[in-house]
């Protein structure tokens, strides 16, 4: 029986008066490729930063392969990989100074650190071009950058805030089938948001519909899909929101 | 953690030195232009030297008499050129002296010389002409003052000379000798106060100089260090990474000391050769700190680089906790500006005045501020002071431990990420226009 990867309980999270998070649950399994989906503002962020242990909750628990993401952060650390929605790399370091600086954070000996950044060159399909100064990458090549990052390691649970945002068809193929063959080759678990319902029909085993800072909906794209009626993802959100 | 740190510091050092800002601001710009600010200087004092050279004096001459003659004599010795006018007037001469290449026209009156014979005052009238407003002209229209002062100087020696026969003019002109020593640590050494003060002066320059410099651009990296990670939203990542949030702090330290040493090592070296060049033609002293017992101990060094690093380390972490209040690296850089004012004012304040001299409330200003304790340490050092140098290094390590407090603190929690200034919050911005009435939503129909 596969090990509970994320648990998360009434996390409720408030910025001055703004309420983020309002009572928000859920679980997540090891292995699965877990999608958020929401309205923008609907709190996945919040949510997915909380797991990054960026910040913490106003209340509620959450825990990571049974590490509170708060008492134990620095442990939660060593088996997460976070890749944040608005993220850059150094631009004065070339892509593959930047994955050897990434990689060397972790207690490998240089022969496996030189392998996980040959990995995530590999992932990255910078090819040549990681010898350049990132400052020089499109927005594409920069994101296929710190997806690879992301995944060099081969972490227990990678939190990917929108991993394809804002890239073109063919980078965002390319990106999506990354993360599918990390998940099955190598067990990793990935919790995303994302904005595209169609990415995430095609990636998630499960999806939780994320709305006002709480779940209205949770199961795998197939069951929601037969729930509401709806012939797509975006369709079950705005019914979930109207019977929400 | 020792492996993650030197990482980051690595990280820090490539960064920063590659940020073209930092590697032009900080280390080229002092590196070449007060070389090239030294180098003019250098050309332009030594085009005045050799204009000075090339002096010609103008002189017309209505006494014709040997009084006349030997003051011809005096400008000839100090090998000024002196070129008679043909012109018979004053007017004329003015006139010559403005479409010539000389810039001083001396008119020596009829009766000069039986004035001077008589015993009465001797008159001289000296016409400078100012052809443009440059340094060299003031020079080069005083130069025949030496050898008028020079003739002046023996006309008195000579009448001396006849009303007392029998003594040494010399000694009826000057008649008390001064021996000037100085007693500096109980030691008396055998140098003029105005040596002395030169050397104390270059000293207590010195030092507040450095630290000064130092302490302004290890803050601007430090802040740019912080700022620049949330400008180019790497910090997020960073922070996630299995390295501690206090690794993450002390990284950014001890890579923004690393750089900051690079720019003030570049500052020094260039404000170093600018002063060298600048002051070539005064003399250097020959005395030392050294001659005047004023050497540093052991202990004194030691316990001036625990000053200097805990000062260091103060400061850059007051810019680290700006900057993480700071969304880029240009607030971040804004913010920190004003401080500079806190180094600067003890910095030039003590390199004039000892602080005792100082009027009561702005010593309690100065004592408060930390870094006026730097500079105490430094002075105290050279007069094997101890006590005042623990007192400063006490202040400031109590200053120290507050500010890495603060820092820890935002770097252990969310506000490194969510902490952010905001004057709009507080009603210090209002909006600059009337806001306009906002439609209503677009509500679409179709199904």
């Amino acid at each position: 029986m596969n090990q509970t990867a994320i648990e998360a309980t009434d996390l409720f999270k408030t910025f001055g008066n703004i309420t983020a998070l309002n009572g928000l649950s859920f679980t997540v399994t090891q292995g699965e490729i877990f999608g958020l989906i929401g309205p923008n503002g609907a709190g996945k962020t919040t949510t997915l930063r909380i797991m990054a242990t960026l910040i913490k909750p106003s209340s509620g628990s959450a825990s990571i392969f049974g590490l509170d993401v708060e008492k134990n952060a620095s442990e939660v650390r060593k088996v997460i990989s976070y890749l944040p929605e608005e993220a850059g790399a150094y631009k004065n370091l070339s892509g593959w100074e930047y994955l050897e600086f990434m990689a060397n954070f972790y207690p490998l000996d240089k022969e496996a650190g030189q392998a996980a950044v040959e990995e995530a060159a590999k992932i990255s399909g910078l090819g040549e071009r990681l010898k350049d100064r990132v400052k020089t990458y499109s927005k594409g090549m920069n994101r296929r950058l710190l997806l690879a990052r992301a995944l060099m390691m081969k972490p227990k649970l990678a939190i990917l805030d929108e991993p394809t945002g804002g890239l073109d068809v063919v980078h965002a193929f390319h990106v999506r089938r990354i993360i599918q063959d990390y998940a099955k080759n190598y067990g990793v678990t990935v919790l995303l948001s994302s904005h595209n319902m169609l990415e995430v029909e095609f990636l998630c085993n499960q999806v939780a519909l994320i709305n006002e800072g709480k779940i209205i909906g949770q199961g795998s794209p197939q069951e929601l899909k037969s729930r509401y009626g709806a012939g797509n993802l975006e369709d079950v959100f705005m019914e979930a929101t109207k019977l929400g | 953690m020792v492996k993650g740190l030197s990482n980051l510091i690595n990280k820090e050092v490539k960064e920063l030195l590659r940020d073209p800002k930092i590697m032009i601001g900080m280390v080229l710009m002092p590196l070449i232009t007060f070389p090239l600010m030294g180098a003019a200087m250098n050309v332009s004092t030594s085009t005045i030297q050799e204009s000075i050279k090339q002096v010609s004096v103008l002189l017309l001459d209505k006494d014709q008499g040997p009084m006349a003659q030997s003051l011809l004599l005096a400008f000839q010795s100090m090998n000024i050129t002196v070129i008679k006018t043909s012109s018979s007037t004053v007017d004329e001469a003015l006139n010559d002296l403005q479409q010539g290449n000389s810039t001083t026209l001396v008119v020596i009156p009829q009766g000069f010389s039986q004035n001077l014979t008589l015993g009465l005052k001797g008159q001289l009238v000296v016409y400078s002409a100012y052809k443009s407003l440059s340094m060299a002209e003031g020079i080069k229209s005083s130069a025949v003052d030496f050898p008028i002062n020079l003739y002046k100087n023996a006309l008195v020696t000579q009448a001396i000379s006849q009303a007392f026969p029998n003594r040494d003019p010399e000694t009826v002109l000057d008649p008390i000798s001064v021996s000037n020593l100085a007693v500096v640590k109980g030691k008396i050494i055998n140098v003029s106060a105005d040596v002395l003060k030169g050397v104390f002066i270059s000293q207590s320059m010195g030092f507040p100089m450095v630290i000064m410099l130092l302490l302004i651009s290890a803050m601007q990296i430090a802040a740019t260090s912080v700022s620049i990670e949330k400008e180019e939203k790497t910090l997020e990542t960073l922070l996630t990474m299995p390295i501690s949030r206090l690794g993450i702090l002390t990284g950014k330290l001890a890579g923004s000391v690393v750089v900051a040493a690079a720019g003030a090592v570049a500052a020094m070296v260039g404000v170093n050769y600018y002063v060298g060049s600048v002051f070539t033609m005064i003399p250097p002293q020959n005395v030392s700190m050294e001659d005047l017992g004023l050497t540093m101990s052991p202990l004194a060094y030691g316990l001036l680089g625990v000053t200097i690093f805990v000062t260091i380390v103060s400061a850059l972490t007051l810019a680290i906790i700006i900057a993480a209040f700071s969304e880029n690296v240009r607030s971040a850089q804004s913010l920190v500006g004003p401080l500079n004012f806190v180094f600067i004012l003890p910095s030039l304040i003590l390199m004039f005045a000892d602080i005792e001299m100082l009027p009561p409330p702005l010593q309690i200003v100065l004592y408060a501020i930390p870094y006026t304790h730097a500079i105490l340490a430094s002075k105290a050092a050279f007069m094997g002071d101890y006590f005042t140098m623990l007192r400063s290094i006490a202040y400031i390590s109590v200053f120290t431990i507050v500010v890495l407090y603060i820092a820890a603190k935002i770097f252990t929690t969310e506000k490194i990420v969510t902490a952010r200034i905001s004057f709009r919050k507080r009603g210090l911005r209002k909006p600059l226009f009337k806001q306009p009435k906002l439609p209503e939503a677009y509500v679409p129909t179709a199904t």
